[in-house]
């Protein structure tokens, strides 16, 4: 069966929810201490980085975590082509740990910095919509997705924006597509504004992968998507019409959310077992 | 010229507290982080057509007598007028400094709109934030070795490298001494230098 860590930093709040939606895709997950000997990293078949507020955020969001051993052992991990997922602040330690987008092995080439729009500052909790692109990580991270699909997903982050000062860097990403997951308006084009756009990311960057795709630094919070309930009643399009639908019908109410996909992707890429499919 | 305010916390910064821990794993063998300590930065930039004088007597009254700024529960400040400031920001006593920006508009216009509210004050222009660090380090001689720990610890470039300041979201002026007052106001007024200009 396909193991995944879900790493425990002091200040993370999303690790129980993480498993649980691994393990409703077939993967066996479970949550490692930050202080574990790293050693016990190697047994994985992946990782996920969940969000929270790892150390509090202190200095910079992702800064402390990401000099840690165990931020060390995943990245030599990663680089044997193991997938990694960091969602929200998990995806802040992957960009400050250098590990995305990765062009130049274990420099630091971007930031997550603070969320930009008109008239607003600070802390962002809303629903937007994201589309998987054609880059490099999309067999790992979207292969389950529906290419003309908008993804109403959470975020919740107040240091949102993908930056980078480095010129190169950004066209690279350009180039490449490791700008995976963008943020999209209702008809599925790229966001133009607040609040389709919630954070004047480049390029509406919701998801940056590394360039071999096997990283993905996640802004949005699948995993708070990934079942039918969590949608919000008054969302508009298919989902919304689905879960006002589902009123009164638990059974339908407890299936997949919009977030699923993501994980299923990643099962199906470890060659995981739907656990109906195993019970069969 | 403008005025400026410096707060700290006089309760334990725990931010800073972390920034020593993580700071001292990485640098170079026998180097000491000796001490890190954390101030926010607030420049006062006068409208067009005033001086910082028109502004300054009620805003030192606003900083002293609101918590707008400072709570003095548990942060302490100096507020440094235009002409009391001297000519140069110094240190601490053994300190040397590292003045952090954010690569976008340093004007936060969100405070200025709120202090616009609760007290208007007549020729301000602006309110520009940076973040202070400094640092007191230790060499193999004995003396403080601020290159070799500005590289270990300042602006980050590597994962094992840099902690304080994430070059592709803000800018950072390190400097060993004083910096003169205009080089701190060029460094927050113009455009941020580009990855590779040495502030």
């Amino acid at each position: 069966m396909a193991r995944a860590a879900v790493l425990q930093f002091p200040g993370v709040n999303c690790e129980y929810e993480t498993v649980r939606v691994l393990e409703a895709v077939g993967v066996e997950a479970r949550i490692v201490r930050f202080n574990e000997p790293a050693g016990v990293l190697g047994e994985f078949d992946a990782y996920v980085l969940p969000g929270g507020f790892a150390f509090q955020d202190r200095i910079r969001a992702g800064a402390v975590a990401a000099k840690l051993p165990a931020v060390g052992r995943i990245a030599a991990e990663a680089e044997g082509g193991k997938p990694v997922l960091g969602i929200c602040n998990g995806a802040q330690i992957l960009v400050e740990a250098g590990l995305v987008p990765g062009l130049a092995p274990g420099r630091v080439e971007m930031a997550l910095a603070p969320n930009r729009a008109p008239r607003r500052q600070g802390y962002l909790c809303q629903w937007v919509r994201v589309r998987a692109g054609d880059g490099p990580g999309r067999a790992i991270w979207a292969s389950t997705a529906d290419r003309e699909a908008a993804v109403p997903l959470p975020i919740a982050h107040g240091e949102g924006r993908f930056v980078t000062a480095d010129p190169d860097v950004s066209a690279c990403i350009q180039m490449e597509g490791l700008a995976l997951f963008r943020y999209v308006d209702a008809s599925g084009a790229a966001a133009e504004s607040y609040p389709d756009d919630p954070n004047g990311a480049l390029f509406q960057t919701a998801g940056m992968t590394n360039r071999a795709g096997n990283v993905l630094a996640l802004m949005p919070h699948p995993e708070r998507a990934a079942w039918l309930r969590e949608v919000p009643l008054d969302w508009p399009g298919p989902w919304g019409d689905r879960r006002r639908a589902a009123v009164g019908s638990f059974g339908t109410l407890e299936g997949a959310g919009p977030g699923r996909a993501l994980f299923e992707s990643l099962a199906r890429h470890l060659g995981a077992r739907h656990p109906e499919e195993a019970a069969r | 010229m403008s005025a400026v305010l410096l707060t700290r916390l006089k309760i334990t910064d725990l931010a800073a507290w972390t920034a020593l821990e993580a700071g001292r794993r990485l640098l170079p063998p026998e180097h000491a982080l000796i001490r890190l300590a954390r101030e926010e930065l607030y420049l006062f930039e006068p409208a067009e057509g005033f001086a910082a004088e028109a502004f300054e007597g009620p805003l030192e009254r606003a900083i002293e007598s609101s918590n707008f700024f400072v709570n003095p529960n548990k942060e302490a400040y100096r507020f440094l007028t235009s002409s009391e400031k001297g000519a140069a920001l110094r240190p601490p006593e053994g300190a040397q400094g590292i003045l952090a920006r954010p690569r976008d508009d340093t004007r936060d216009g969100e405070l200025w709109t709120r202090l616009e509210r609760e007290h208007p004050l007549e020729g301000l222009g602006a309110i520009r934030r940076a973040r202070l660090w400094w640092i007191w380090t230790r060499g193999p001689g004995g003396g403080p070795a601020f290159e070799a720990c500005y590289a270990a610890l300042g602006r980050v470039t590597g994962r094992a490298s840099g902690l304080l300041v994430n070059p592709h979201a803000e800018a950072d002026l390190a400097f060993g001494n004083s910096v003169p007052w205009r080089r701190v106001e060029e460094f927050l007024t113009h455009p941020a230098p580009g990855l590779e200009d040495a502030a």
